[in-house]
């Protein structure tokens, strides 16, 4: 500890090294967060930064323990139908688009506040997809109000969004004194109802995008890849003999040989031969047509006989998700095909046709992929696949029964009896996963296939962050060089630190920031004399409203693919909500929460 | 790659040796035309030394094929190794030629 340079010591230094590079690792490469966040928990343990007992403390604490235990409430309420009903009932019949914004934005951002804002935009984003169809506009124009409503509700309560619950258990941690549920409701209420009323008004930044889907449908400029099993007929005939060089709906562009060799453009008296890959380019229903009427099939490995071809095979649309494992690979190059038994008949990128074999396109975020897959075991096949594809058809209809209600006097329970703190809010939680189970309401069985184990990693580790950036006496002086550089003056220093901790989460993540910020913005509290109150509370909202891009918004990043968004179409609506709430939010905490106690 | 065209027993004799791959297809394509005139004759590729054959080399076994049926001629193909003989069973042409 003897050795310091510029004021840090050498612990200090490894903890700065070791978050920045996480910060840099998160936007850089596509390494999983979970794996970036353990790696650096590792080397803080090894360096001996934190102690055993500090690195492990951070898997129990309250955020880890709240979260585990509402995913079990959450599996409970899906497979008890509650969140199905809700979906179904929640959503009136809007006539006219404006109407339609609002309608959407007042029942999420109540149930995300409940439900957290997450949950409720992968629950409400296909019956968004469902409304636009209705109302003949881009999905893009309800997706973008429906993750603002989200991340918006879901600043009123502390299960709203995740960052609440990590700022108020290093709340718990620091004072001991625990966080009411409803803490952020004021302050979160009036930033909702005035992010609501801003995306209704600016509604004309919200990009209006072409459905991933709907292009594989209507566009006419696709490719797709089909195979000539060896008995096929047509092996030693022309393509136009075998009716296969003009077909229906597209044309031949393009043959791949057995040992690789490419034939383009095609001549129409070129021969095919057994293994052919043939590529058309079209309209993919159409061409699709060629597996009945002329024998061909979508496989990713040799096919010898028509015969062995899986007719009840089915075609589903997938989209490859934010830091998706398919990213920068090819399906060649890749064994996601034989793993999951599925084939990649086409790739839509953007509503347009990507040029090549489909098979040989490296994938990016956010492409739509046409997929042949099993005729069974849909549902396994989601769940494989979670992280790297969302099925545009995910289905999973759940029976409204007895166990539907159950499940609901569970979840109003939960929050009656930690809003008025019979209990604490971390004993509710597990008390109400405990009941889902004991109800019925979850499946035993079920229980750890909806717990996102990942995330919970993550939060785990961005606990021990912020004991390291204690510890190591980060937090103290950089609170005292902010403070020096800032005169003082806490609405000063409060402005610039929530500044910083809303850009660095448009970079990283909500929890990340909120985890490092946190420790140096309560240490400036106490060093200034003031209630830490205000300043955490500005902390926990700034955090949350970084809008401008998909990876500082969970929510943006899920309606990503479906909207079929460019990366920069959320900045233009997101930097000024953005401005606009982070003054919001600092004027609302200071009026709310005295600085002096 | 060597191709030499010999007439034995009354049959064309195209005689491989080496690698038919994708390079060698134009130069073996040539030297394979004294098989259009073939009428009256069968035709015999004999593969007992050719070590490999491309998509392309394939295809000129087809050409060969398709210029002979219309004539009467028969084409037949000898001396394939296993692994020639998998590339041909995978590509379906076991389907079209005579093997002796």
């Amino acid at each position: 500890m003897e050795y310091e340079f510029l004021g840090f010591s050498l612990y200090a230094w490894v903890t700065m090294v070791t978050v920045l590079s996480i910060f840099f690792v998160m936007a850089r490469t596509r390494i999983p967060a979970e794996v970036a966040f353990l790696g650096a928990l590792t080397v803080l343990l090894v360096t001996g930064v934190v102690t055993e007992e500090e690195g492990m403390a951070g898997f129990g604490s309250e955020p880890v323990v709240i979260h585990a235990a509402f995913f079990v409430i959450i599996g409970g309420l899906i497979q008890s139908g509650v969140l199905y009903w809700l979906t179904k009932n929640v959503l009136g019949d809007p006539k006219n688009y404006r109407f339609a914004v609002f309608r959407l934005m007042l029942p999420t951002s109540i149930l995300a506040a409940f439900l957290n804002s997450v949950n409720v935009v992968a629950l409400f984003i296909d019956a968004v997809k469902i409304w636009s169809r209705k109302l003949n506009i881009a999905p893009s124009k309800l997706l973008l109000p429906l993750s603002y409503a989200a991340t918006l509700g879901g600043m009123c309560t502390l299960l709203g969004n995740s960052s609440n619950l990590v700022v108020a258990g290093l709340y718990m941690s620091e004072t001991g004194k625990s966080m009411n549920l409803f803490e952020p409701l004021l302050p979160g209420l009036v930033i909702t109802v005035i992010g609501v009323i801003m995306v209704v008004l600016l509604q004309k930044y919200i990009p209006s995008r072409a459905p991933a889907e709907q292009s594989f449908e209507t566009t006419s400029d696709y490719t797709v890849e089909l195979l000539v099993p060896t008995d096929n007929p047509a092996v030693g005939s022309s393509v136009s003999e075998a009716g296969l060089y003009r077909v229906k709906g597209g044309s031949l562009v393009e043959i791949v040989r057995f040992d690789r060799e490419i034939i383009m453009p095609v001549p129409q008296d070129e021969w095919i031969l057994g293994g052919d890959r043939l590529i058309y380019a079209g309209q993919i229903n159409e061409i699709l047509e060629l597996k009945r009427t002329h024998g061909l099939a979508a496989a990713d490995h040799h096919v010898w006989s028509i015969n062995d071809i899986d007719t009840k095979r089915k075609m589903r649309t997938a989209y490859v998700t934010f830091g998706s494992e398919l990213i920068g690979k090819s399906m060649t190059e890749s064994d996601f095909e034989q793993k999951n038994d599925v084939v990649l008949v086409a790739v839509a990128r953007q509503g347009s046709r990507v040029a090549g074999q489909p098979r040989e396109i490296r994938l990016q975020a956010g492409d739509s992929l046409l997929l042949e897959c099993p005729p069974k075991d849909d549902e396994k096949l989601e769940h494989d696949n979670r992280r790297s594809l969302t099925f545009f058809d995910s289905h999973f209809v759940p029976q409204i029964s007895a166990k539907t209600v159950t499940s609901a006097i569970i979840l109003v329970l939960m929050f009656l009896l930690s809003s008025f703190h019979f209990l604490p809010l971390m004993a509710t939680t597990m008390l109400a996963a405990g009941a889902m189970m004991v109800f019925g309401c979850c499946r035993w069985n079920n229980v750890s296939k909806y717990i996102e184990w990942e995330l919970l990693l993550i939060l785990g580790s961005t606990v021990v962050f912020s004991t390291a950036i204690s510890k190591t006496g980060i937090a103290d002086i950089i609170a005292h060089d902010v403070l020096d550089l800032c005169g003082n003056n806490p609405y000063v220093v409060m402005t610039v630190m929530c500044l910083l901790a809303s850009f660095v989460s448009e970079f990283v993540s909500d929890v990340g920031s909120s985890a490092v910020f946190f420790p140096i913005m309560y240490k400036q509290a106490l060093l200034m004399d003031c209630n830490p109150m205000p300043f955490i509370m500005a902390l926990m909202l700034s955090v949350t409203i970084s809008f401008a891009s998909p990876i500082g918004s969970s929510c943006h990043m899920l309606i990503y693919g479906p909207g079929s968004f460019k990366f920069t179409d959320f900045a233009r609506l997101g930097i000024w909500m953005h401005i606009v709430l982070l003054i919001v939010a600092l004027t609302i905490v200071n009026l709310i929460y005295p600085l002096y106690l | 790659m060597k191709t030499t065209i010999l007439e034995k027993e009354g049959n064309l004799v195209a005689v491989f040796e080496g690698r038919l791959d994708t390079a060698a297809a134009p130069e073996t394509e040539q030297a394979l035309q004294p098989l259009n005139d073939c009428t009256g004759h069968d035709i015999v590729l004999d593969c007992t030394n050719l070590e490999y054959i491309s998509s392309s080399g394939l295809r000129l076994f087809l050409a060969v094929l398709k210029n002979a049926k219309p004539k009467g001629s028969h084409v037949y193909i000898t001396g394939i190794s296993d692994s020639l003989r998998s590339v041909f069973a995978m590509t379906g042409f076991t389907n079209l030629f005579e093997f002796k």
